[in-house]
């Protein structure tokens, strides 16, 4: 019993101890960046007088960051709850321009019709700030191959069923002419639409042109004979790990320990390597709204790349141009403008495993987030 | 007069309760007995509005999506949720669901009724009474059981547990067409999920049928036992032509309970969009119920409207088994059930 508790004494010391010195840190870290003329920005700027509630919905792969952003912004500002939906990127995007959501998180901006859409509910329409990066994660269950590498060819092959068995030949030049046994590959997928799946689409069309006649931007994978398809993100990385032969595209945040995951076109999926496939291929292509930040990877320019991972996953929480209520507005601008500050990218980046958004792009998002009335 | 509420208030109205008809009831009204009365039509007229509310609601949400050419209209062939893609109207869409859901429905049908009668026959005529008790009980728990419960049992325990089945009934019964096919590795098949809604239907199955069965009257089990007949011969004889529209009228609610189930099969069966009876694949046709649970969640404000058409036909077809379950309760329970009453309290 003593030493039970004695234990959990130390237990406790050791996590304030923890905490201490990451408090430590964070606020060496905003002093240095205060030194220098600007404002005060990141857990600094938080107000700690905000209260109030922010209801969002959308993207599942945001759910851990957002869980994350939160946490560290209502240390400083005790009063606001964040109350963040994992109902899927569609359903986000659906509710806010239904009108009752604050904001939505999603893997992909809104659609044109979307957009006119969004402009009939709020004046001056709505905005895409890309918040969250992380990747597709290409997993798969064949015991013959400890490693794996496939091109964005094999790849849509694979995924379009023209490759069904891992003993082809396609298989084999991408991973440096060793063949593997022959055994049935299970294309595993969701049943539902999905903004991973969206970016996995806009890859295989980028890199694998012909080889992926079905095109970008798919929310579900066109169904083959035999493809596996599960509920949910989590399913999906289950059913792999469980199904001899499988494969599928998964996202990075929902991949369980000791899954075995494939490098495409030679790149292993690192954070580094989604840092640099952001930095190469990305390019903001705003739509028709003032100040709207939604953009595309140039996967030609990826590929080129050696050290880019090459399906990146860029996530989105879309705002109104324009708050009705005040008090609502400056809850949700303190809290996206802390999204978007180096403290906010790394209290979201350390929670979901993910990576952090490289300042030219949190710089834009700054500046939209000013112009919002 | 002033003493009339109090009266009422203390539990009272000794003198209504003891009298001797209706009319008489009605004429002594007191404040009590009008509140009662004004309650319970109002809950009464309440159901009819909810059941019209929810009608007229699917009428017009489904409407815009139901006559209209898929092809020419833009959000239902959004690619961001593409699971309307493709499709030429709504019946093109739909009729793989209606399919799914009617041949999921009749397999848990198939497995789950046999075994439901079969517990209710176990309960009124085999069981010793006080195991009858707890057995009934325990049945009539597994209704309480959630429907994501049932999901998450039937993918880790059901789908592993049946690999070997599917791999020996697609090795040697392969030609049949019911079993053909390339097994689905991960067990995601259309007969995991079957098993699991018929176990979903068990208590309802179950708790009518046994209603029913001890409703027999004893007489007629008596003279079968008289004349030298086991007491199988007893049951085939008095029991079983007694209980005949009864027990059908159980398995038409049971069906119209596995029409609806929605989870259990969105979570266990990989679903498609197409016609097929086999069961051992990964590809099977899904129900309305599952179709809607799986795409709700992404779909735009559009293809919302078709998924409630789906719904609507859902609705329709349930509808339509339910009130065949209760013509046919109700030509049962005309005639000798008044006068099963008593006799079922006896044998209790």
């Amino acid at each position: 019993m003593k030493i039970t508790r004695s234990g959990s004494i130390a237990a406790v010391a050791l996590v304030g101890a923890l905490a201490l010195a990451g408090c430590s840190a964070s606020t060496t870290s905003t002093t240095t960046s205060s030194a220098a003329p600007t404002s005060k920005v990141g857990l600094n700027a938080i107000d700690p007088s905000l209260t109030g509630t922010i209801t969002a919905a959308g993207s599942s792969a945001q759910v851990a960051a957002q869980t994350g952003y939160s946490a560290a912004f209502s240390s400083v500002a005790t009063g606001v709850t964040l109350n963040y939906n994992p109902e899927g990127s569609g359903g986000g995007r659906k509710d806010f321009i239904a009108g009752s959501l604050d904001f939505a998180g999603s893997d992909a901006p809104l659609s044109a019709a979307e957009t006119t859409q969004a402009a009939a509910t709020f004046p001056g329409g709505a905005l895409d700030i890309p918040v969250y990066l992380d990747g597709v994660a290409i997993q798969y269950n064949e015991k013959d191959a400890s490693t794996l590498n496939l091109s964005g060819s094999t790849l849509a092959k694979i995924f379009a069923g023209k490759i069904t068995n891992w003993s082809d030949p396609a298989i084999a030049t991408d991973n440096g002419g060793k063949a593997l046994p022959s055994k049935k590959i299970t294309v595993v997928t969701r049943s539902d639409s999905s903004g991973t799946m969206q970016n996995l689409t806009n890859y295989l069309a980028g890199a694998a042109g012909s080889d992926w006649p079905a095109g970008p931007n798919l929310g579900t994978l066109p169904q083959i004979t035999g493809m596996d398809l599960q509920k949910g993100g989590a399913a999906v990385a289950t059913e792999i790990a469980a199904v001899d032969g499988a494969i599928g595209g998964v996202d990075h945040s929902a991949l369980t320990s000791g899954a075995t995951v494939a490098s495409v076109d030679g790149v292993k999926l690192t954070n580094a390597g989604i840092a640099e496939a952001m930095a190469t291929g990305f390019a903001i292509k705003p739509n028709s709204t003032p100040g709207d930040l939604s953009g595309a990877f140039d996967y030609t320019k990826i590929k080129a790349d050696t050290k880019a991972y090459p399906i990146p996953l860029l996530s989105y929480d879309i705002i109104p141009a324009t708050f009705k209520d005040a008090a609502k507005k400056k809850l949700v601008l303190a809290y996206l403008e802390f999204i978007a500050s180096t403290d906010g990218q790394k209290a979201g980046a350390t929670k979901a495993n993910s990576v952090q958004l490289p300042d030219s792009i949190l710089k834009q998002v700054t500046a939209t987030l000013a112009t919002v009335k | 007069m002033t003493a009339t509420p109090a009266t009422a208030a203390n539990g009272g109205g000794p003198q209504n309760t003891g009298a001797p008809t209706r009319l008489a009831a009605m004429k002594v009204s007191k404040v009590g007995d009008r509140v009662f009365l004004g309650l319970s039509t109002g809950a009464a007229w309440l159901i009819m509005v909810i059941l019209a509310g929810v009608a007229i609601f699917l009428i017009i949400q489904a409407a815009p999506t139901i006559g209209a050419n898929w092809l020419q209209n833009t959000a239902l062939q959004d690619r961001t949720s593409g699971f309307t893609l493709g499709y030429a109207n709504f019946w093109a869409y739909v009729s793989p669901l209606l399919f799914g859901t009617i041949w999921a429905s009749f397999l848990a049908l198939l497995l789950g009724a046999p075994v439901a009668i079969g517990i209710a026959l176990f309960i009124s005529h085999y069981a010793p009474r006080r195991a009858a008790g707890i057995l009934g009980y325990l049945v009539d728990l597994l209704a309480a059981v959630p429907s994501v419960v049932f999901g998450l049992w039937g993918i880790v325990v059901i789908r592993p547990f049946l690999g070997p089945l599917n791999d020996f009934l697609n090795t040697n019964f392969g030609w049949i067409p019911l079993f053909g096919g390339s097994v689905a590795q991960g067990g995601s098949t259309l007969l995991a999920g079957a098993i699991v809604l018929a176990v979903m239907i068990l208590p309802i199955i179950t708790s009518i049928s046994r209603e029913i069965f001890l409703q027999t009257p004893s007489l007629h089990e008596e003279a079968a036992l008289a004349l030298g007949a086991t007491r199988w011969e007893m049951i085939r004889l008095a029991v079983l032509p007694y209980a005949r529209s009864g027990i059908i009228s159980s398995v038409l609610l049971g069906l119209g309970r596995a029409l609806g189930e929605t989870m259990a099969i969105a979570m266990i069966v990989s679903p498609k969009l197409i016609f097929s009876f086999q069961l051992l694949t990964n590809d099977n046709p899904t129900t309305i119920a599952a179709n809607i649970a799986n795409q709700f969640g992404g779909a735009n404000l559009t293809q919302a409207n078709a998924l409630i058409a789906t719904g609507l036909l859902l609705f329709v077809v349930s509808f339509a088994v339910n009130f065949v379950a209760r013509w046919v309760v109700g030509r049962a329970s005309t005639g000798p059930r008044r006068r099963r009453i008593p006799t079922r309290k006896a044998s209790r």
